[in-house]
């Protein structure tokens, strides 16, 4: 019978789950999104009319922190995925929940650094420098805040006892989308902050 | 003679079938096109196929070989597709057609020979990109120009017009014959486009940029000097950018030097003209006559207006008496037009700066000059005995 | 479902207009894109009107400079993102399914979705009429007229946000057929015995999704320019205006054969269908198709050749440029192969098929002429330039949809459309298009440049003007013909039944129109055209297919359940931008509406559990 064989598990032409692949072609849209603003950052380099330029206000040293704080987020959300595979309740609720106040403590470093650059002169609109790394960095601040609301949605879920090994699929799709915007920040940081970060004023720069 | 049955009926199906009526309308829509090219082909006031320098000579040499080469493709590929579709129409009774499913010799065929077809077309066109791109190295004695794009106008500036001397001008570009000019192209607000077909293809003036191209007027091309050409600007800059025109115009070298010598304020030598003197002076928050060649007004001028302040740069007017148009290339220089230019200027070209900057001449929403007043501008502007 | 959403019950029935809020049937979301882009054609095309009238003679004053810079901006933004991507969208969703032999497309919901934020983004965009701000800069918009200095109202916000909350549409729409067809092929088809209109969404869709973030960041940029005092195009704050150009064309040239891809794909349905052989060359024209999706990456600057990009650049894109072609005169041989030792049968959808091929050989040949640089110079910004646009577009997309409009039409009305009405409407459109865009290669290499709203006498551009608004109207009358012939062919059409052009694809195998469940029994092909096959088989067994596949109760087959909670996501997410022209209270609104939609939506199953037994 037709209804029987559609009972069936979900069966895919790749055997891949629809879901997962959808997840897999966004992120891959969302590079074009990101490698945009990192190509507009990298042509302006150099560019700003006006101070304040990178070397002024980059904090090397306390961006390391928030980026290994970022990484260990995604330590704990390979726990979380883990723990739900083996069924661990008290082990989802903890590592989601841990991978989200990482998150969280991340975002709370990166307005700490918003705030510290507008009172060093450093706005939206001060100078491309500026444009070019507030839009870059806040667009992937939003996509973190975007992961932890989706986290916490997931935690809610687990709370109420209903994440498990069959809704492995669910942790799966929201540990792909904190991995990549993990591996966003660290082109982010390696390139804004340990290259571009020493930049000073165009006069210094070669062929400036 | 009666026709057969058989006959009737084929004559019928051929008719509906349309193969009939598809060819005979190919027929005509061939004839219609060859018409039209013949009718669209004549050449007018701004047109690239009739040039006049070695540039726009040798982009049209390029492009008509590849108009050439497009004509021919199109008549064998529509050929061929109008044949097919002719040929293998559907007969009443026919059999399923052959099932063939592709041929690869035909399929290789037809990429390679359109790849070499192009690439030879491609490596000429690289050449002459290089070859083109400034004035030959044999070319003597060019003369440099900088050309500043404005809304809605252009500027030119000769940093040695001849003899050393600076000269400043708008909208017409004096140029003598079989010389090189390089321009430089710049931007004082929005993109433009600087294009004069019978000399050159355009380029774009890009505010933060500094471009260039070059062209030269060939006198075994022009009948007769002085000999004017038509330019527009062509990148959509804002309301008034369909009149944003421009004149280039070729003199013998004679004429020119002695337009370059003669270059200087009008001379005010009647009452009228020197009453249209004093006039001027509520003009010149924009509006620039060298008093000695010296640009320093000017210059200062547009500085102040990039700071923020009130004033626009506008055209410089010094040798307007020897120009033949007036705002931007719209009218003909004289005495009329020029009143009627300066007392409704919004009317002749809608979103013009002069009327919205000028609050002291406009404010009431009325020039607050007189007929008079305009009469004396004119004698002293365009020089009127 | 009680807690959050069971304030309304999931809706259950397929009728009235609650039944197409909610319906996440690809077929009518199919529909729903058709009518939508479809008054956008005519609108759009009244637009042109206009232009043409005021362009019909020179020194006209019928309409003045602010009116006509809409005007141009406005029918040119409409027709490239509202009428032809929507167009396509339409038959991607109607066909595809059908094509692959499933039941409907990934993601149903969220396929609604794609088409509640195009309506909405539409009608914001639209919305600028109602407050008088039309964007006016062209429907490419360069920097820096676009920054408030020089285009201080609001026209440009309303263009800016209006294409954001568009793109949100097409790439939701893009991944979702891109999942569907990798994922959803029927048992046996694999990627070498997809169609090729399925190849093409393929390819469309990989463009789509991968080149609209490009133009969304240069979108955002612009905005920030606008309204919040950056810089990234601002000449006096460092910014570089070639900024913009780049970004908008490294998607923009993508985009082209995004609107070109698709038509393409459905004259290589019609052709084997109508010469009763199978399409020539299947895997060359597939590889071509590829070939040119992974080529149209890599000659965006061709858009900018007068820009001063230096020969070294220049030199680059030309040759990328001219290469292009190549894949693309392949596709045009393989369809003449594909008439050529068939049996042809003029019918409409036929002839608007052969009209394309003729068409795009005229456009596409102009295009290798400004593929030339140097030649280009000339060109560039002329008409000669929108005489190419037009070919391609209008010659070349839209009869392409025009074919796919009359070849699916009975299949999904079941009825088909008026032969003689439409073989009218066929040679009064192509005489018409030709007529208005002929003329204007000529009268662009005789110096007329784009978007002006008038020309002086003295450059002997009138006649050909006027041959070409005379060409405009022929189009109208052309394009009324076909709005009388849907009209009456819905009404009192002869019917269709299952298969009246005998084709070789799945979706003529079923009913028409389809059964809500598409197909009884997920069918398993064993090659390409299975159709054909399966009918020709029949025959030789001397038992021919009589009808098409027999319906069941729709109770039996699993089915994705309606919900409302695409079109309320939809309304939060153009709410933001609407909030960004207004007040950002709004945007807020407009967020936690997106937000509860979001939830709501996938706390949701895809099936209503009452549905299931």
């Amino acid at each position: 019978m037709a209804h029987a064989a559609e009972h069936a598990i979900e069966e895919t032409t790749t055997g891949l789950n629809h879901r997962k692949m959808l997840m897999w072609v966004f992120l891959g849209s969302d590079c074009m999104f990101f490698a945009a603003l990192v190509a507009t950052y990298m042509v302006y380099r150099g560019q700003s009319l006006t101070g304040p330029y990178p070397i002024d206000i980059i904090d090397v040293p306390i961006t390391t922190i928030s980026t290994f704080v970022l990484l260990c987020s995604s330590f704990a959300m390979v726990q979380a995925l883990s723990a739900t595979n083996r069924d661990d309740q008290r082990g989802i609720r903890i590592w989601l929940l841990a991978t989200a106040v990482l998150g969280a403590i991340f975002i709370g470093f990166q307005i700490y650094e918003f705030n510290h650059f507008k009172n060093l002169g450093l706005t939206l609109g001060t100078n491309l420098f500026g444009a070019t790394f507030f839009t870059l960095t806040g667009f992937h601040g939003a996509h973190v805040t975007v992961g932890i609301i989706w986290l916490l949605g997931m935690l809610v879920v687990a709370m109420k006892g209903r994440l498990g090994p069959a809704s492995s699929l669910d942790v799966e799709l929201v540990g792909l989308y904190w991995h990549f915007v993990d591996i966003v920040w660290i082109i982010i940081f390696t390139l804004l902050y340990l290259i571009a970060g020493f930049d000073a004023g165009p006069a210094a720069l070669p062929g400036g | 003679m009666k026709p057969q049955p058989g006959q009737l009926k084929r004559i019928r199906n051929r008719i509906s079938g349309g193969g009939y009526n598809y060819r005979r309308f190919a027929r005509f829509a061939m004839l219609a096109a060859v018409l039209l090219l013949l009718l669209a082909c004549s050449t007018g006031k701004q047109s690239t196929w009739d040039p006049v320098g070695p540039v726009a000579e040798r982009q049209l040499l390029l492009f008509n070989v590849l108009l050439w080469v497009m004509v021919a493709v199109f008549i064998m590929v529509e050929g061929i597709l109008l044949y097919a579709a002719v040929r293998y129409r559907r007969r009443p009774g026919q059999e399923l057609p052959n099932q063939i499913h592709g041929n690869t010799p035909l399929e290789i065929a037809w990429t390679i020979v359109p790849t070499i077809l192009i690439m030879a077309l491609g490596i000429w066109s690289v050449i002459t990109l290089y070859q083109f791109d400034e004035p030959p190295a044999s070319a003597n004695n060019v003369l440099h120009v900088n050309v500043t794009g404005h809304q809605w106008w252009f500027e030119f500036e000769y940093e040695d017009a001849g003899g050393g001397k600076r000269i400043v001008t708008a909208n017409e570009l004096k140029i003598p014959v079989d010389r090189a000019v390089r321009l430089t192209l710049e931007s004082d607000d929005v993109l433009h486009s600087f294009w004069v077909p019978k000399l050159a293809g355009k380029v774009d003036v890009v505010p933060t940029r500094t471009n260039h191209m070059w062209f030269q007027a060939d006198s075994d091309k022009i009948d007769s000097l002085p000999a004017i050409f038509y330019g527009q600007c062509a990148e959509f800059c804002g309301i008034a950018h369909a009149l944003m025109k421009f004149q280039v115009r070729v003199m013998d070298q004679q004429d020119y030097d002695s337009w370059v010598t003669n270059y200087g304020p009008p001379p005010a030598t009647t009452a009228q003209a020197q009453k249209g003197q004093q006039l001027f002076g509520q003009c010149v928050m924009c509006h620039t006559v060298d008093g000695n060649n010296d640009s320093s007004a000017q210059a200062s001028r547009k500085e102040a207006y990039v700071a923020g302040g009130a004033l626009a740069p506008a055209p410089n007017l010094t040798d307007l008496r020897t120009r033949g148009t007036l705002a931007a290339g719209l009218l003909d220089l004289n005495k009329e037009n020029f009143k009627r230019w300066v007392k409704t200027p919004d009317i002749i070209k809608p979103g013009n700066s002069m009327q919205a900057r000028a609050a002291h001449l406009y404010g009431s929403g009325q020039l607050s000059l007189s007929d008079d007043d305009l009469d004396a501008l004119a004698a002293y502007l365009l020089n009127l005995q | 479902m009680a807690s959050i959403t069971g304030v309304i019950a999931r809706p259950t029935g397929y009728t009235g207009l609650w039944g197409w809020i909610t319906t996440v049937d690809h077929k009518r979301i199919g529909v729903l894109y058709g009518v939508t882009a479809f008054i956008m054609f005519l609108i759009a095309g009244l637009e042109a009107g206009a232009i043409r009238a005021q362009l019909a003679q020179p020194d006209s004053t019928l309409i003045g400079p602010e009116t006509f810079n809409r005007l141009f901006t406005m029918h040119a933004t409409a027709m490239v993102f509202m009428v032809i991507m929507p167009l396509s969208a339409s038959f991607f969703n109607f066909v595809v399914p059908l094509a692959i032999g499933a039941r409907d497309v990934a993601f149903p919901r969220l396929n609604a979705f794609s088409y509640w934020v195009f309506l909405f983004g539409t009608l914001l965009m639209h919305a600028s009429f109602l407050v008088g701000q039309v964007p006016d800069a062209g429907w490419f918009s360069y920097a820096n007229l676009t920054s408030t200095t020089y285009s201080p109202n609001d026209g440009l916000d309303f263009w800016a946000l209006g294409l954001l909350v568009l793109g949100v549409s097409s790439v939701a729409a893009a991944l979702n057929f891109m999942v569907t067809i990798i994922n959803m092929r029927c048992p046996g088809m694999t990627m070498m015995r997809m169609p090729v209109f399925i190849w093409m969404t393929l390819i469309t869709s990989i463009l789509l999704v991968l080149a609209f973030p490009v133009i969304t960041v240069g979108l955002v940029e612009l905005v920030l320019d606008r309204n919040f005092g950056t810089h990234f195009f601002d000449t006096s704050g460092g910014g570089d205006p070639i900024l913009w150009q780049h970004l908008f064309w490294v998607f923009g040239h993508p985009e082209v054969y995004i609107l070109i891809l698709p038509p393409m794909g459905v004259v290589s349905e019609i052709l084997p269908t109508f010469s009763r052989k199978p399409l020539f060359g299947y895997p060359v024209v597939i590889f071509s198709g590829i070939v040119i999706g992974f080529m149209s990456w890599a000659v965006w600057s061709h858009h900018m050749f007068t820009t001063g990009m230096g020969p070294t650049a220049l030199t680059v894109f030309t040759i990328t440029t001219m290469l292009i072609a190549v894949p693309t005169g392949v596709k045009i041989f393989n369809w003449i192969g594909t008439m050529w030792g068939g049996s042809i049968e003029f019918k409409t959808p036929m002839l608007f098929a052969i009209g394309f091929i003729s068409l795009f050989i005229i456009g596409g040949l102009s295009g290798v002429s400004h593929a030339v640089a140097p030649s280009d110079f000339q060109q560039q910004d002329t008409y000669y330039i929108v005489a190419h646009i037009h070919y391609v577009l209008f010659g070349g997309s839209i009869f392409g949809i025009l074919a796919g409009m009359y070849y699916w039409f009975p299949k999904l009305t079941g009825r088909m459309m008026g032969e003689g009405l439409g073989k009218w409407n066929f040679w009064l459109t192509f005489i018409g298009m030709n007529l208005t865009f002929f003329p204007m290669h000529f009268v662009g290499l005789n110096g007329m440049p784009r978007r002006i709203y008038t020309y002086g006498e003295e450059f002997g551009w009138g006649l050909l003007n006027s041959l070409s608004s005379l060409g405009y109207v022929v189009l109208f009358i052309g394009m009324l013909l076909l709005v009388i012939n849907i009209i009456q062919s819905l009404r009192n059409g002869r019917v269709a039944g299952h298969d009246p052009w005998d084709a070789p694809t799945l979706e003529w195998s079923i009913s028409s129109p389809p059964p809500v469940y598409n197909f009884a029994e997920i069918p398993r092909v064993e090659g390409r055209d299975p159709y054909w096959t399966t009918k020709r088989r029949a025959e030789a067994a001397g038992q021919p297919v009589a009808g098409p596949e027999a319906r069941v109760d729709v109770s039996t087959i699993h089915m994705p359940s309606p919900s409302y909670w695409p079109a309320f996501a939809a309304v939060g997410v153009v709410l933001i931008a609407a909030g960004l022209l207004t007040h950002y209270s709004l945007s807020f609104v407009g967020g936690v509406i997106a937000l509860l939609g979001t939830i709501g939506w996938s706390n949701e199953p895809a099936t209503a559990p009452q549905s299931h037994h």
